[in-house]
């Protein structure tokens, strides 16, 4: 039975923002950077005491679980600041329910010593995945010149990263946050609240990298005319084509480039049809729509998201991850004239996905190999992102002009759950 | 015996002759005069410790060749009798489920085939041939399956689509495909070894001197840098047409005698002379009808190749018609190699460093002199190093009797 994840991600933010505060975000935050550096300093200390309190007593002390919530809210409040998830300036002591992006924690509960000793070791998937959604407060450990360890918390990152940026120019435009942009922001700054708690024996539950479970109560955007679509509860995989994946894509990927060259001729040839008659002629949408989804269909067996080895046409209907996409139809000349430019804030967050991609087939594939299954969150990160690029794909090849949707909620019409309780 | 059976017959005994008949060709355009190789004793030429080393050397990789082959058969006789079941973890259709048949067969008898890798590199760095690590040999490897499943889904690709058109006569349209992509690959593969020019003005002068006697203009002798890999020495004439040059290894440019490497390239450039690579590829089309022939008829039973449930089994008649047919293969390349060995005699008309360059072999390759039956049948693609120096040594005598 699914249970849902104990340390849970509340948004309420409206997408307002005032273009002030938005212009000065950073400067604004140096306070809370200097204030969450030394709380981290303790924060360490105090961790280290909680871990030997735990794995003495087998349940967190109640001061040390207080403290150690009050700190990931105080995070996590931080991330959403300067990442642009929420508007408004957040305190400094991270109180429950004062902030539109908050968190909520269980109370101390009894947690296996087993998985306490090893928590630090056991977090390590947990923190390749928040690294690579980026939604920041990651503490980090480099090495100076001098030898001196450094480490610190603050924002930053990869996706959340790239969403705040991009959001920055969107938001000083519009005052407002693009939807796409702020739930992929909150997704990931979700995702590390709860490998924190993990990582700080909040609860003993792993994160789980599901983006449609961590935003379960935002509201879900209209639907995007690129669809992915499949079997969702499917998870089997043959250990033997997972173990040799890569070999047994290759030749998969010299067809797709040999097939792209081809695609990008076509492409220009249906950017010149769309200018001059306003819509792609229908032979070129059917080649170029085959070729997207052949992408996907390859891209899904290479990152894990899907089992079978895939067929070399793009036939819709033969994959279990599928793409439905739109008949040829008009499309703006002013669009399609500025398309490749247009298309550079949505390259940049799928390559910010592709990082989290690569890290949830990386990931994947151990637990692949093991259970003979995907991880139910690992394969709908990368049904998201797959699912993303697809949607780059078919507005960069002019199969449509819609933009892609970075909500990670876009194309779920409610919340999927697995069969049975699921980590990571 | 009835008329089809009386048919059949006569085909049988036309295509044989045919094949005889070019087999014959080919091999008779031997430039190799008629000679009694004289007895030398592999004791006169090497010390007692270097026919050790190279006969322990030796029978390791004999018994570690054929256990390894051993457990290649069994794991495709696994595979030919329970590979279909993977045909479940396809989503691609009838070619493509081929493909991934085909592809996992390989894969496994790669992953059956690791420790013997593994063991043949300890046993290699023990003897420091190569500098390989292990780590790098097992993902190096692991990657490599890459570019032989490419090939391999290509010629599944080609097999599988004639077989579709043309049911159990897919044979005939395939192995000339297959002889052309040969070709293909012998005038292409030159362009895809990273090299540098031949830096020794004393070896271009000579490569020059003997491009002249050996009637093979404009062919680059070049260099490939290999000494970070391996300590063995090697080169090799490629390419077709324009697309022609000699490759010597870095490891034998540095370390023989350049009277030695003057013979080496000549040995290369005889190869050119007498357009063995074409010769190759006539041989491999030899071997490639009777070869599908026979794949075509062995896997009948299944469906034909046109099925992807016949891919296992092909796999396995595959691997089996290859080892049958590697002697023949062998005596084939050691008649081609004894032409070049005679090339180079002939236009370096230098014998003594001919053997140097023979006996040098031995201590640097640790290959046995005088291997035994088994491995000269089934391994050994040149002719032995006593052979070699038998055939200097006869070069000398009758070049001294001539006038």
């Amino acid at each position: 039975m699914h249970v849902e994840h104990p340390v849970k991600l509340v948004v309420e933010d409206d997408l307002r923002r005032r273009r002030l505060t938005v212009f000065f975000r950073l400067l604004l935050a140096i306070p809370h950077f200097i204030w969450i550096f030394l709380w981290t300093i303790v924060t360490v200390l105090a961790a280290i005491l909680n871990w030997v309190a735990t794995l003495v007593t087998g349940k967190p002390p109640a001061g040390l679980h207080k403290f150690m919530c009050s700190y990931v809210r105080y995070l996590t409040h931080l991330n959403a600041y300067v990442g642009l998830v929420a508007n408004p300036y957040p305190g400094f002591v991270g109180e429950e329910g004062e902030y539109p992006v908050d968190v909520t924690f269980p109370g101390p509960a009894p947690q296996p010593r087993v998985k306490t000793f090893f928590r630090i070791f056991l977090a390590i998937p947990a923190l390749l995945v928040s690294s690579a959604l980026g939604g920041g407060g990651n503490i980090r450990f480099s090495t100076a010149r001098k030898g001196a360890a450094r480490y610190g918390g603050g924002g930053g990152g990869a996706l959340g990263g790239v969403c705040a940026v991009l959001g920055w120019f969107a938001s000083m435009v519009r005052g407002e946050m693009p939807k796409g942009l702020r739930d992929a922001g909150a997704y990931s700054v979700g995702y590390t609240a709860q490998m924190f708690a993990y990582l700080l024996l909040i609860t003993d539950r792993y994160p789980n990298a599901d983006p449609t479970a961590m935003l379960a109560d935002v509201p879900r955007p209209p639907q995007h005319v690129v669809r992915l679509v499949g079997d969702a509860e499917d998870l089997r995989f043959s250990r033997m084509t997972v173990f040799f994946r890569l070999p047994l894509a290759i030749p998969h990927i010299v067809w797709l480039i040999l097939w792209s060259v081809v695609a990008w001729v076509v492409a220009i040839l249906t950017w010149f049809a769309i200018l001059f008659t306003g819509r792609p002629p229908a032979a070129f949408h059917r080649f170029l729509s085959r070729f997207v989804r052949y992408s996907l269909h390859v891209s899904a067996f290479v990152y894990l998201a899907a089992n079978p080895f895939p067929g070399f046409a793009g036939v819709q209907g033969s994959y279990p991850l599928d793409l439905e996409l739109p008949e040829p139809g008009r499309q703006g000349r002013v669009v399609t004239f500025f398309r490749i430019f247009m298309a550079i804030p949505a390259l940049l967050v799928n390559s910010a996905l592709g990082w989290g991609l690569f890290v949830a087939a990386f990931l994947t594939w151990f637990v692949a190999l093991v259970r003979g299954a995907a991880p139910w969150g690992l394969r709908n990160l990368s049904a998201y992102a797959l699912r993303y690029g697809a949607q780059l794909n078919a507005y960069g090849y002019l199969l449509t002009d819609a933009y892609p949707h970075a909500s990670p909620l876009e194309g779920s019409t409610e919340m999927q759950q697995p069969a049975f309780d699921e980590p990571a | 015996m009835s008329r089809g059976a009386l048919g059949r017959a006569a085909a049988v005994i036309v295509l044989a002759s045919i094949w005889s008949l070019a087999a014959w060709l080919l091999w008779s355009s031997s430039v190799v005069p008629a000679l009694h190789l004289p007895h030398v004793d592999e004791h006169a030429y090497f010390s007692a410790a270097v026919l050790h080393a190279a006969q322990s050397f030796g029978r390791f990789q004999e018994i570690l060749w054929v256990i390894s082959t051993l457990v290649e058969l069994a794991v495709l006789v696994l595979y030919a009798r329970y590979g279909a079941r993977f045909a479940r973890e396809s989503a691609a259709g009838r070619a493509g489920t081929g493909m991934l048949l085909g592809m996992l067969g390989f894969a496994l008898v790669w992953a059956a085939q690791l420790p013997f890798s593994v063991a043949e590199l300890w046993w290699e760095r023990r003897h420091h041939l190569t500098h390989l690590g292990y780590v790098s040999t097992v993902l190096g490897n692991w990657l490599a399956l890459g570019a032989q499943f490419t090939f391999l889904c290509l010629a599944l690709a080609i097999v599988m689509g004639f077989a579709r058109l043309l049911r159990e006569w897919w044979w005939l349209a395939g192995a000339p495909a297959f002889v052309g992509l040969a070709l293909l690959f012998a005038f292409v593969s030159p362009y895809l070894i990273p090299t540098h020019r031949l830096a020794s003005p004393q070896l271009r002068a000579a490569t020059a001197k003997l491009e002249a006697i050996e009637h093979v203009k404009h062919v680059p002798v070049v260099v490939e840098t290999v000494h970070d890999v391996t300590s063995l020495p090697n080169a090799e004439a490629t390419g077709l047409g324009p697309s022609r040059r000699v490759v010597l290894w870095d490891t034998i440019v540095s370390g023989f005698t350049p009277r030695e490497v003057t013979v080496v390239i000549a040995h290369e450039l005889g190869h050119l002379e007498h357009d063995h690579i074409w010769k190759d590829v006539g041989w491999y089309a030899l071997f490639a009808f009777p070869g599908t022939f026979l794949i075509a008829r062995l896997t009948r039973r299944r469906g034909g190749m046109a099925e992807p449930l016949a891919i296992p089994l092909s796999l396995l008649v595959l691997v089996l018609l290859n080892l049958i047919a590697q002697p023949l293969q062998n005596v084939v390349s050691r008649h081609l190699e004894a032409e070049a060995d005679w090339s180079a005699l002939q236009a370096t008309h230098d014998p003594a460093a001919a053997t140097a360059l023979f006996r040098h072999f031995v201590p640097t390759t640790l290959g046995e002199p005088n291997p035994s039956t088994f491995d000269y049948v089934m391994l050994e693609n040149h002719p032995t190093v006593m052979q070699r120096i038998a055939m200097a040594k006869a070069y000398a005598t009758s070049a001294a009797q001539s006038p």
